[in-house]
């Protein structure tokens, strides 16, 4: 016998039935009324059934069209983490958290900005292999990039080998703090320029890259530009122009910035005034101050050894290096020292 | 009577039935394409178990995330059995486990637990 769902609410009625049927109410007028409640059950007992199968229809389809939108939901997830790394991680959450208009809107803001390019890089370009070229100008994107976020700069484009990056804008920790983080930022990127320097030239670069900074704060125009199909989230105005300015005023390897970043971050840094310059769109005269020196602890970079001599090559990147290694390294270093014995 | 265990799909619950031990588990989520199909034969067994039960513990316990209506009607016949069981004289524990966070679940084992009398009913949230 197969089993039912409801066998227990048909047992009941089966068993309504056959009472009825068998005529052994003997009151006439109880068994029209348990006629009626009969019918009523009858009718109840079908509506239920009705009711569970529709119930379990819906349900179904409920269930298919949450998992359809789980589906479509991870897949606009994926698209949407491949589409931010052509934003910066600033402007994408702003966008996607709602509190910045997809619109041709743009405001004045006090920003410090940050310019920089590759000394000589057209030259550079011919003299490399294109895939060399590529290997390098990706590694050394990545590693600014890592730097710039780490400080929480808006990475706004590169172009080429030159990358413009702003502090202030969607967040800001106030301009004078903007701009120190930029100045720790650019300090970090340097330092880190010299230690890729050594890394290049252990790969077999003959002219690894040369980076030059300039930094300027003041009020730019931030916001999307371009138009309603195709926009741009950046910065304008001569206050930018003048970053680039400086920047190809620098000495390669070094940092160059305007009077108004340097009277925010004179206490971090020691620097030497150089030659007024003149900038299209900007009426003043620019004081560039050129950074000699850093006093501030926060600025400390990684760390690269390298030695060579006849019979001794040694390269140490402590970066790359991560806990079994380190250990490692260190034991066969302590070897290396014991076999070279006490010093006679 | 045989144990009866059948490991839980994506759509039916993990049955652990132990007539032996008159412990019984159903785990999982619970929307079979045929509910007639998946309970019939188990509710069947139980039915006889039960109607030979004299003076014993039975020990049953719900562990469910997900039900759909059909396999809440199972459930319902489920427990009419084993209020009658308790009612017969066996002690029945009922155990509904649930995840704590899951409103929907408690709310569930709420209205089902009004329904025991003669059995125990124990609500057991879990994280």
């Amino acid at each position: 016998m197969g089993f039912d769902l409801f066998e227990k609410e048909v047992r009941i009625f089966e068993r309504g039935k056959a009472i009825l049927e068998s005529g052994t109410i003997a009151d006439e007028g109880a068994a029209k009324e348990f006629k009626k409640l009969h019918k009523a059950y009858a009718k109840l007992f079908k509506t239920t059934k009705r009711l569970v199968k529709m119930s379990d229809r819906n349900e179904e389809k409920l269930n298919k069209l949450a998992y359809s939108l789980d589906e479509k939901g991870n897949m606009l997830e994926q698209l949407s983490q491949k589409l931010a790394k052509y934003l910066s991680p600033q402007v994408y959450e702003s966008i996607f958290s709602g509190a910045q208009d997809v619109s041709l809107t743009t405001k004045r803001k006090k920003l410090t900005v940050f310019f920089s390019d590759i000394k000589d890089f057209t030259q550079t370009t011919e003299d490399l292999q294109p895939e060399d070229l590529t290997s390098l100008l990706n590694m050394y994107f990545t590693e600014m990039s890592f730097i710039a976020l780490k400080h929480g700069a808006t990475i706004d484009k590169f172009i080429g080998d030159a990358m413009l990056m702003f502090f202030g804008d969607p967040k800001s920790r106030g301009v004078e703090e903007d701009a120190r983080c930029c100045l720790r930022m650019a300090v970090e990127m340097q330092r880190r320029m010299e230690n890729l320097k050594k890394i290049w030239l252990e790969q077999g670069y003959e002219k690894p890259f040369q980076m030059r900074i300039g930094i300027n704060t003041g009020y730019c125009n931030v916001g999307n530009f371009g138009s309603e199909d195709r926009m741009d989230y950046t910065i304008i105005g001569g206050e930018v122009n003048l970053a680039a300015r400086l920047e190809s005023s620098c000495d390669p390897g070094g940092i160059l910035m305007s009077y108004e970043t340097y009277a925010l971050v004179k206490d971090l840094v020691e620097t030497e005034e150089r030659e007024p310059i003149r900038v299209k769109g900007i009426r003043r005269e620019v004081k560039p101050f050129s950074v000699l020196n850093v006093n501030d602890d926060s600025c400390a970079g990684e760390k690269v050894f390298r030695q060579s001599c006849d019979g001794f090559n040694f390269f140490l990147n402590q970066e790359k290096l991560s806990g079994q290694d380190r250990e490692k390294v260190r034991l066969e270093l302590m070897n290396a020292l014991d076999s070279l014995g006490g010093g006679s | 009577m045989e144990n009866i265990k059948i490991e839980a799909t994506e759509r039916s619950p993990e049955l652990d039935l132990n007539f032996k031990m008159n412990s019984f588990r159903i785990k999982g989520e619970s929307y079979p394409e045929d509910v007639t199909e998946f309970y019939g034969g188990v509710l069947k067994t139980l039915e006889s178990y039960f109607e030979e039960l004299e003076g014993q513990t039975v020990n049953f316990g719900f562990e469910l995330i997900y039900f759909n209506s059909s396999s809440a009607k199972v459930l319902m016949s489920l427990f009419d059995m084993l209020e009658e069981a308790a009612e017969e004289g066996n002690t029945v524990n009922v155990e509904w486990v649930y995840v704590s966070d899951d409103d929907n679940m408690e709310e569930l084992g709420e209205e089902f637990g009004e329904d025991l009398e003669a059995a125990n009913f124990i609500m057991k949230p879990v994280e």
